[in-house]
């Protein structure tokens, strides 16, 4: 029972992570049908934005948390006017495999201009809450209390931005059917740019709230990004309830597997269960076949 | 034999010409060195070509295969004293039975899933390999994991061409390597121009009207995936052979990257590609690193999304462009309709 605390803690704590960082992919799965490999580097960039204003710089930390939010949707803008604008105008068919090699790269270069500029040596962030909580007998430290209570508004935010506001509607209505929502008057370059603006600043965050349990390095995107994808998959690309779910429950079986089997069988364990759950459903848990027109 | 065929033939002469002149042209060792490295990425980059580009499956696992070929190779050397002659082999078998349990479990999806699990697989194979601590033997003082852990294998013996040919056993090895290659090559245009290939390009261009004329999906990917894996397979064992040593940062995203780079350089889908890619690649790199090592990563991942972006179909695809515009007109209509590798 000593030991079930904790585990249950880091499984939530990472899932509402892992969560996050879905958002942010599916979000931009879902209205363009882009799978962004720069979504690792843009959490890793975030957390440097953070650590650069308030531990280099000296900034408040406000300031400080607002930074990674717009570097992230500045990034995440730049992807899409000089990355998948081109590709979707040039060759709209092969779009969805072109923009996953093109990110890919684009990936590379920002993981590694990190590491030019700040080095491999890891840094430790610096905006984090100190002390714990005591609950019957279960200790759970603030920043952990912190990051589920930040993740939990940031999604009740993304919900009600979708559903209620005129910017959501168009977003959906892209994502539902690009033509129709053109012909219709949605301004759907301008939609997409807004969805990667938002995915980056979503990114952002994360890198940040990431980095404050962990270390900053310049791979600090890599594992949540790789995780973040198979929670998408997992769920069916593009579900954005499905994806969160997806998160918290898979997050808390590798908890539970790395605890039980040992740190390095996690990942292996969650992969295969992933794997069996795509053979038994190949578009995933909540996804719908989709009807394609050929 | 069609003009396209002519075209590889001429192609494939001229590669030959220059891959023999090379020992002779070529005074340093080290030259020769960069070129052995340059036929080992040709040679995977092709293969993910006949894969991505001909079939139209988007894997991210082909350093996985290329892995499992150069370990399975190292470990069978090292465990059993088996020859390298007799471990390459067995190990590119090896990698055709592994392929087809990934596939099985990957290629039932379609598309971006394929890339992410297939992502995930050579991701796992990582970590299980560098977290790796137990020991399986030891080795004097010294303990030895069962996968070499993150050091890798070294001393597991060699191709044999140091005791033949002494100081010149670097030209031995390119010939090896300079053979594979083009056997590769042959392979994968004899698998394009066979029924096979024909029903995996017609599922790449229209899945819906490849599977309505009876063609299985599933199948046929799956035979081309295996197919792919032999050669990537015995790349990697020889690899590991010719450089008698295999570790596990060929499982690197950065190494993954640089193949993918070199078939989109090269032109996605075009029979040569990953060999003009490869060449302008190793020759950038050169490059890059004489400008200064450390920007070598940043470049190389500037130049896969700028080549994505501004030229799709790759340096092969801008010249054959050139040389459609070039050619009178008559002819150009006669060449658009057979057009197509």
């Amino acid at each position: 029972m000593e030991i079930l605390g904790p585990v249950l803690v880091a499984g939530i704590t990472t899932g509402a992570l892992y969560a996050l960082a879905t958002i942010g992919l599916s979000l931009v799965w879902g209205a363009l049908g882009m799978l962004n490999m720069a979504h690792g580097a843009l959490l890793t960039i975030g957390g440097y934005a953070a650590f650069t204003l308030a531990t280099l710089l000296g900034a408040p930390w406000p300031v400080a948390v607002l930074a990674p939010v717009a570097v992230g949707a500045l990034i995440g803008a730049a992807i899409y006017l000089l990355v998948a604008q081109p590709l979707l105008a040039r060759a709209p068919r092969s779009f969805e495999t072109n923009v996953i090699i093109a990110t890919f790269g684009v990936a590379i270069a920002l993981e590694n201009a990190v590491l030019l500029i700040f080095g491999g040596q890891p840094f430790g962030q610096s905006i984090a809450l100190p002390g714990h909580l005591q609950a019957g007998g279960i200790f759970v430290p603030w920043q952990n209390v912190l990051i589920v209570a930040v993740v939990l508004v940031l999604m009740a935010a993304t919900a009600f931005f979708l559903a209620r506001t005129r910017a959501g509607r168009a977003i959906r209505a892209t994502a539902q059917h690009r033509e129709a929502a053109q012909l219709l008057g949605v301004p759907v370059g301008r939609v997409y740019l807004q969805v990667l603006a938002l995915s980056g600043g979503i990114a952002g965050t994360c890198g940040l709230l990431v980095s404050s349990i962990t270390q900053l390095s310049p791979t600090l995107g890599a594992d949540p990004m790789l995780k973040a994808f198979i929670m998408c998959v997992v769920a069916g690309l593009g579900n954005l309830p499905g994806a969160i779910g997806a998160a918290f429950v898979l997050a808390l079986i590798e908890a539970f597997a790395s605890y039980g089997l040992g740190a390095r069988w996690g990942f292996p364990l969650l992969l295969a269960i992933v794997i069996l759950v795509l053979i038994w459903r190949p578009d995933g848990l909540f996804g719908r076949a989709a009807v394609r027109r050929l | 034999m069609s003009r396209a065929d002519r075209g590889h033939l001429v192609f494939g002469l001229i590669v030959l010409a220059a891959l023999a002149a090379l020992p002779f042209v070529a005074d340093s060792r080290y030259v020769l060195g960069q070129v052995i490295l340059a036929l080992f990425y040709a040679i995977v980059a092709s293969q993910w070509n006949l894969l991505f580009g001909f079939a139209g499956v988007f894997s991210l696992g082909q350093m996985a295969l290329f892995a499992f070929g150069g370990y399975a190779t190292a470990m069978l050397g090292f465990y059993l004293d088996w020859s390298m002659w007799l471990a390459m082999p067995m190990a590119a078998v090896g990698t055709v039975l592994f392929s087809l349990i990934i596939g099985l479990a990957c290629l039932r999806l379609a598309g971006a899933y394929v890339a992410l699990l297939t992502l995930a697989v050579a991701q796992v194979m990582y970590l299980l390999i560098v977290t790796d601590t137990d020991c399986f033997v030891m080795q004097g003082a010294t303990c030895r994991q069962f996968t070499g852990g993150a050091v890798g294998f070294a001393r597991f013996g060699d191709l044999g061409t140091r005791a033949i040919f002494k100081g010149d056993y670097v030209v031995a090895n390119y010939a090896i390597v300079a053979a594979l290659f083009l056997v590769t090559m042959g392979f994968t245009w004899a698998m394009i121009r066979s029924p096979l290939g024909l029903a995996f390009q017609a599922l790449r261009d229209n899945p819906g009207c490849a599977v309505a004329r009876g063609i299985n999906r599933f199948s046929t990917q799956l035979l081309v995936f295996g197919a792919s894996a032999f050669f990537t397979g015995l790349a990697g064992g020889l690899y590991a052979a010719h450089f008698q040593a295999i570790g596990p940062g060929v499982l690197s995203l950065s190494t993954l990257m640089f193949i993918i780079a070199i078939a989109v350089v090269g032109g996605i889908g075009k029979l040569w590609g990953p060999l003009v890619g490869a060449v302008i690649l190793v020759l950038a790199d050169e490059a890059l690193r004489e400008v200064g090592g450390e920007y070598r990563t940043l470049g190389l991942g500037l130049i896969i999304a700028a080549a994505m972006v501004l030229m799709p179909k790759g340096v092969i695809g801008l010249v054959e462009g050139v040389m459609a515009r070039l050619r009178p007109a008559s002819g150009r209509a006669t060449e658009l309709a057979k057009s197509g590798t």
